[in-house]
């Protein structure tokens, strides 16, 4: 696949405040997450690609087109900014319709996109409603759906799920996913690991304004080769199958489990582990219940790449 | 993405009607359009009891309409509104942190200030001629016959409004660089512009204030409010006019400029 939006060797600073340093990346259509924890770079990367700042050093460009003031580009692209904020004394139906008269549509089309979006977002009853009288959650709603109404190819979230209750954060999760699938270029950030984790497994992990690793999570977790794989088996009687793995190499360190009934394992080679693992299974007969990896997330990748 | 959006991207003109039209109604909706539209009130008010007071005396009352055009819209109303309006066209997008909105948009960034800028200016000469138009008529009504009356209206409605495009201008440019541009201006519209009067030579001719009193009547020396008159010759009117468009332009080019290069950050 060819990269949508492409930066090189960007940086970016305040001052003499480093914002993002030496960041070259492909984006490729599809769901890519930005992860990394507040102050790390994520919005000053969102705001060079939409093209609200200038790069100090590298460029940034979509489709091989720069973006800074090239305003053209724009109708190509979806923001839904970080902060919460909106004009004043606006409805949300006067937002919405006044951003996507913006962008260029007839009275009468940004009525219709704006009444279709409304229904998407779960906001058609409450439109007439004042912003300011809307709750957290419906902000970031309309915010959200200013950032697709205008049915950009690309659409830049920063922080789109902060605010929402859970059924809200999954609409939304949802919501996300269903442009992805309409083949749109979709960069979501977030602090928040299980978020990004729900949405996407093409991630982006920023710190301290640098690129700590980029590429789909398990393969990231697999070139973590200092940190031991985690392997959680539920089972009835997990002694038994410890035992058969006390002289295994392989391991590096079994514990059992609160419960009593599931034991966690350390390993190096978890291919290696599973193998030997349905052995033991075939022949104890064990019924094992669960096998789950508890560090195979975000949350402990991005603790790694950080400590490494 | 729509087939009927030109995919070149918008014209700067077209930029420019589409945040006009948007900001023409955020405009009347801010509270500060009422409270300024209640200003406008004061010499409407004025000028009703002015003509109960005065009935009969008709040649007082067009004297009291010269002072009250001179002290209140010239020196005072024109220059607040102009401040608040003028300074807000950038920083109540960064102080608000709206300004994502605008700049992701498919709009030249010229096309963004120049039309928030004449949608502004639009609102405050809307705001100023209502005014205007009532307490002049008012104040004016026994000549309700003479053509030239109207005339007169439209000379002035005209030179305000003129007055208020040089001064947005002006305020709008500190705004583009200025954090604190609202004090700046303060100072400048009611410090510099007035203290300016009483100096001597012509250095008054290095305010804003004295192209717009150029095109005012005329008013004999004397009486409670003859501080606020002239020292020197004032300009002849095509100069004035001259002038005060010359600055409104240099003005707009230069935070036009600024506009579009400089990037704004939102405050944490």
């Amino acid at each position: 696949m060819t990269a949508v939006i492409e930066t090189k060797n960007l940086s970016k600073w305040y001052g003499n405040v480093l914002g993002l340093s030496d960041v070259s990346l492909e984006i490729e259509s599809g769901i890519t997450g930005l992860l990394g924890p507040n102050g790390a770079g994520k919005s000053t990367f969102m705001k060079l690609v939409t093209g609200q700042m200038k790069p100090n050093i590298g460029r940034v460009s979509i489709d091989g087109q720069d973006v800074w003031n090239n305003f053209r580009l724009f109708s190509r692209i979806g923001f839904c900014p970080e902060q919460d904020a909106f004009y004043a004394d606006v409805t949300g139906w006067e937002f919405l319709t006044g951003l996507l008269r913006l962008s260029g549509y007839s009275g009468a089309d940004a009525a219709d996109r704006a009444s279709r979006t409304l229904k998407i977002v779960e906001l058609s009853e409450d439109k007439d409603r004042k912003i300011r009288s809307y709750s957290r959650g419906m902000r970031q709603r309309v915010k959200f759906a200013q950032a697709v109404a205008h049915d950009p190819d690309i659409i830049i979230l920063d922080e789109p799920l902060s605010g929402l209750d859970p059924l809200g954060k999954r609409r939304l999760i949802r919501l996300v996913k269903d442009f992805q699938s309409e083949g749109k270029t979709i960069i979501v950030s977030s602090h928040v690991l299980p978020e990004i984790e729900a949405m996407t497994s093409r991630i982006v992990m920023i710190h301290q304004g640098k690129i700590l690793a980029q590429g789909d999570i398990h393969s990231i977790r697999d070139l973590i080769e200092s940190y031991p794989h985690m392997i959680s088996l539920k089972c009835g009687d997990p002694r038994a199958v410890a035992a058969r793995f006390v002289s295994d190499t392989s391991i590096l360190k079994m514990s059992f489990g609160p419960d009593g009934r599931s034991l966690v394992v350390e390993t190096h080679k978890r291919d290696a582990f599973f193998n030997r693992l349905q052995a033991v299974v075939l022949e104890t007969a064990i019924e094992v219940e669960e096998i789950t990896s508890p560090d195979d997330n975000l949350q402990a990748v991005f603790d790694y790449l950080v400590v490494k | 993405m729509n087939p009927n959006i030109n995919p070149g991207g918008p014209s700067l003109w077209m930029s420019f009607r589409r945040v006009f039209a948007l900001f023409c109604f955020l405009g009347r909706k801010t509270g500060k359009s009422r409270v300024f539209l209640l200003l406008g009130l004061i010499p409407v008010a004025i000028a009703v009891v002015v003509r109960i007071v005065m009935a009969g005396r008709s040649e007082d009352v067009v004297a009291v309409f010269n002072e009250i055009l001179m002290v209140f819209y010239v020196t005072f109303e024109i220059v607040i509104l102009s401040l608040f309006y003028g300074t807000s066209i950038v920083a109540e997008e960064t102080e608000g942190r709206t300004l994502s909105y605008l700049t992701t948009r498919p709009l030249a960034k010229t096309g963004i200030f120049l039309g928030k800028y004449a949608a502004y200016v639009t609102l405050m000469v809307l705001m100023v001629s209502a005014s205007l138009f009532f307490s002049f008529f008012i104040m004016n009504g026994h000549r309700f016959r003479e053509p030239a009356l109207y005339l007169m209206f439209l000379r002035y409605a005209g030179a305000l409004g003129l007055g208020i495009a040089a001064y947005t201008a002006l305020f709008a440019f500190l705004g583009t660089f200025l954090k604190r541009a609202i004090l700046i201006g303060l100072l400048f519209g009611f410090g510099w512009e007035n203290v300016v009067q009483y100096f001597p030579g012509s250095t008054q001719r290095l305010s804003l204030v004295h192209y717009m009193k150029s095109l005012m009547p005329r008013r004999a020396a004397g009486g409670p409010l003859s501080i606020l008159l002239f020292r020197l010759e004032p300009s002849k009117p095509a100069v004035a006019v001259l002038i005060l468009t010359v600055i409104a332009a240099a003005f707009l080019g230069l935070a036009c400029w600024l506009f579009r290069t400089k990037e704004y950050l939102y405050e944490e």
